[in-house]
């Protein structure tokens, strides 16, 4: 229940209930996840779904097992890591000093917003066909995508971050005699951290889309590739198994971020 | 050596929309002798902190002129320090990165940086919080690093914008008396902006009474309290009739307002 | 209002840069910097354009597109407050959902892509079920977080004054998330669009993806680019139309959120 001072609202403790909330909710996720297993193990045999279409867990875990010992995992997982991580990047590179840019001349600003947010908001990955047409079907394509995917919200986010500043912290320095410069280094930019790690939470988000899609479309190797050759030959177990580390990749990457967001965030409870 | 010299000034405004202009200043005249600690009072509005702005050098000014030790005054500058009510400290700085990005920002190249922030954070009572960050600080802590900030760059002037205004009136109180502590060791010319009628009187060597529409100075009250001053002097008669002037001085701007209704 | 002049500045600006950039991108071929191949140009992105108008392929296309997302929006929205509210409220069922939330926002949804091959075959369902959830997520999100994160304060009053649980929820509760459930949607509606449009490019029929897709695979620059260029404008028109929306739900933000 959404908790609120009223006493007639609360309800009773029974049993599981009275388990403290945090551990309560732990539970009821862990039962969750217990329950979906049980009843994706379960659903073929009693003949619910189509095993071909869904596998099981067991079939998984087994497939995972090969994956990582005899499919040249390595191989593919390399492959697509540095596509990612160069178009990474690249990305942040060109973005942070863009965004920044952007955050303090108001002249950039109100000339370059307009196809910034236009192209923000679209679809980037429309633009994969013809990456791969000036590119090729090889690595540079996927890295243009993951490019193309992680700038923009780099860049919005910095900008946003860089004219959300506290005018009080800027008049402060200013009144101890900081010149534009001082204020921009000092100031704007610990001051934009925060939104700075938010575009780069979204961006990992988007990046490791580009790369999946990008090695989906076309690919000679990489882990998309492997999803395309094992979804044509409906192996849908090794199918879940890249699917499932490509999750456990965007997931960390994205926690990592986070935790540096929450230790920057400190910061402004002022 | 640090008196300031106001003379015929006048503050501007354009405002934002449609045409026209506001004053926040008219044609204000004011004199701080060197070594005095000057507070202005003044309900919302009446221009007292434009004014502290201005001389700290943020404000542009439209007509007049002010000047310190006998310079006028172009921008901010060494010769003045102020502390602001938001305690504007970086959030991402220790209490000891705070006072030192003033000396760095004020190019201080005369010694170790370090030393003679720790000294100014000593001066406050906060030497064991040195390596705190400003949430970690309650708001009287706060402000006392705003007032080590200041007291570190030895500005000629000390310029204090209601810097106690956002804290409790207890916090208020002990903050009022540290500051009277702090002062009397180098006597600084200050100039002290607050709204609250005890503290001006209980800090102050004069206190400047400004009116609003347009902004100006109604009265220049001398405060002859013998110094060094501590808390119990507001319990003297001297002090309370001191308290009384300044009341009914805006009791007229607060009736003016609206808030408090006269009998007719 | 400031507000609507500085819109109206932005939109003189953004046009004016549009133009610049379509100068831009034509004297670049003009010049030989870039091969026409590559690029193509306005001018014979523009004659394309009429010509697949006129032979309706363009206004079918975009039919298409447009159909899978309104059918995946509608679908996300309704499964997205719908969840979100429920979610928001009783937090038992908030935990349960919990573990398949993160997994799907951490797993690239169009991975699993083959399988919905399998399971709706090509054409419209399977594009809308992948653009349904890959909306899903941010809709989901920001309900869930306006329910929960109502600020007591409101609560503490409207209980004070006699209300009752369900008086909570629909009086305060749902009207205060509204801003943020708007602000999910804009999101969604982005989301909603590259879902459909990725989807497209895998296997479809018909629609503005799998237009670009088609022509990528003849080489033929000029007319994946009167597509490309249809998606981004599109995307231009819904957000403007969802700023719109957000301005007029601005009197709800409640000014202490509990955040």
């Amino acid at each position: 229940m959404v908790t609120f001072v009223s006493s007639t609202a609360q309800p009773r403790p029974r049993g599981v209930g009275r388990l403290n909330p945090a551990a309560r909710s732990t539970l009821i996720s862990f039962l969750a996840v217990v329950v979906f297993l049980a009843l994706w193990q379960v659903a073929p045999i009693l003949g619910w779904v189509n095993g071909r279409f869904t596998s099981q867990p067991t079939l998984v875990v087994q497939a995972a097992i090969e994956v990582f010992t005899s499919d040249n995992f390595l191989f593919h997982a390399r492959i697509s890591l540095s596509e990612f991580a160069l178009g990474f990047g690249l990305a942040l590179i060109i973005s942070v000093p863009f965004g920044a840019l952007l955050g303090t001349s108001q002249i950039a600003r109100e000339l370059i917003s307009p196809p910034l947010m236009a192209l923000y908001i679209a679809p980037t990955l429309i633009l994969l066909p013809i990456m791969v047409i000036w590119l090729g079907i090889g690595m540079a394509s996927k890295v243009a995508v993951v490019f193309l995917g992680a700038i923009f919200p780099i860049v919005v986010n910095t900008t946003a971050g860089m004219r959300e500043a506290d005018q009080r912290l800027i008049r402060a320095a200013r009144s101890f005699g900081a010149t534009r410069m001082d204020v921009f280094r000092h100031v704007l930019i610990p001051g934009a951290l925060p939104s700075v790690l938010a575009g780069i939470r979204l961006a990992v988000g988007r990046g490791v889309l580009g790369v999946v899609v990008g090695e989906l479309y076309v690919s000679q190797a990489g882990i998309g590739h492997q999803l395309v050759v094992y979804g044509s030959a409906m192996r849908v177990d090794r199918l879940l198994v890249y699917a499932l580390v490509v999750s456990v990749f965007g997931y960390a990457l994205t926690q990592v971020v986070r935790l540096l967001e929450s230790r920057v965030r400190d910061w402004r409870s002022e | 050596m640090g008196q300031i010299q106001i003379s015929n000034l006048t503050i501007e405004y354009k405002l934002l929309k449609g045409e026209g202009t506001f004053k926040a200043v008219d044609n204000v005249s004011l004199t701080v002798e060197a070594g005095e600690l000057v507070t202005v009072v003044g309900s919302s509005g009446c221009g007292k902190s434009t004014l502290l702005l201005a001389i700290a050098g943020l404000v542009e000014t439209s007509r007049g002129s002010i000047n310190v030790a006998g310079k006028p005054i172009t921008g901010p500058g060494p010769d003045r320090a102020v502390v602001f009510q938001e305690s504007s400290l970086l959030p991402w700085k220790t209490v000891l990165g705070n006072v030192r990005f003033a000396l760095e920002m004020r190019r201080w190249s005369a010694g170790d940086l370090n030393e003679r922030a720790m000294r100014a954070i000593q001066m406050v009572g906060l030497e064991s919080f040195a390596d705190y960050h400003p949430h970690q600080l309650s708001g009287g802590m706060r402000q006392r690093v705003n007032i080590a900030r200041a007291l570190a760059v030895d500005p000629a002037v000390l310029l204090m914008d209601e810097p106690f205004g956002a804290l409790d009136a207890q916090t208020r109180e002990v903050m009022g008396e540290e500051l009277l502590r702090i002062w009397e060791r180098d006597r600084k010319t200050a100039l002290f902006v607050t709204h609250d009628i005890d503290e001006a009187v209980l800090l102050a060597d004069k206190v400047v009474v400004m009116g609003r529409n347009p902004g100006h100075i109604k009265d220049v009250m001398k405060i002859d309290l013998p110094r060094p001053r501590r808390g119990d002097v507001a319990d003297s008669a001297q002090f309370i009739e001191y308290r009384r002037r300044l009341r009914s001085h805006l009791a007229s701007d607060m009736a003016a307002m609206h808030l408090v209704r006269e009998a007719v | 209002m400031a507000q609507l002049f500085l819109r109206r500045r932005a939109l003189i600006l953004g046009t004016l840069s549009m133009f610049a950039i379509g100068l831009l991108w034509q004297l670049s071929v003009s010049l030989g910097v870039i091969d026409v191949f590559f690029v193509s140009t306005p001018n014979l992105v523009a004659q394309e354009f009429l010509v697949q108008f006129h032979n309706g392929v363009t206004l079918r296309d975009l039919a298409s597109t447009l159909w899978s997302f309104v059918l995946a929006l509608g679908l996300a929205t309704v499964v997205g407050i719908g969840l979100g509210v429920f979610a928001g409220w009783y937090q038992d069922f908030e935990s349960a959902l919990e573990p398949f939330i993160w997994f799907k926002y951490s797993a690239p949804t169009i991975a699993f892509y083959p399988l919905f091959i399998a399971w709706l075959g090509y054409g419209t369902p399977t594009i809308v079920a992948i653009a349904f959830l890959f909306a899903l997520t941010p809709i989901y999100a920001n309900t869930l977080s306006g329910i929960k994160n109502v600020d007591r304060d409101l609560v503490r009053a409207a209980t004070s004054f006699g209300a009752t649980r369900w008086d909570v929820f629909t009086r305060v509760a749902l009207p205060a998330s509204v801003p943020i459930v708007v602000a999910g949607l804009q999101l969604g509606v982005g989301r909603a669009l590259t879902g459909v449009v990725v989807a497209e490019l895998f296997g479809a029929q018909s629609g503005l993806g799998f237009r670009i897709a088609y022509h990528a695979q003849l080489l033929q620059t000029t007319a994946m680019m009167v597509s490309i260029v249809i998606v981004i404008v599109l995307g231009v028109i819904l957000t403007q139309m969802l700023a719109f929306v957000e301005s007029k739900t601005d009197a709800w933000r409640v000014e202490s959120q509990t955040r």
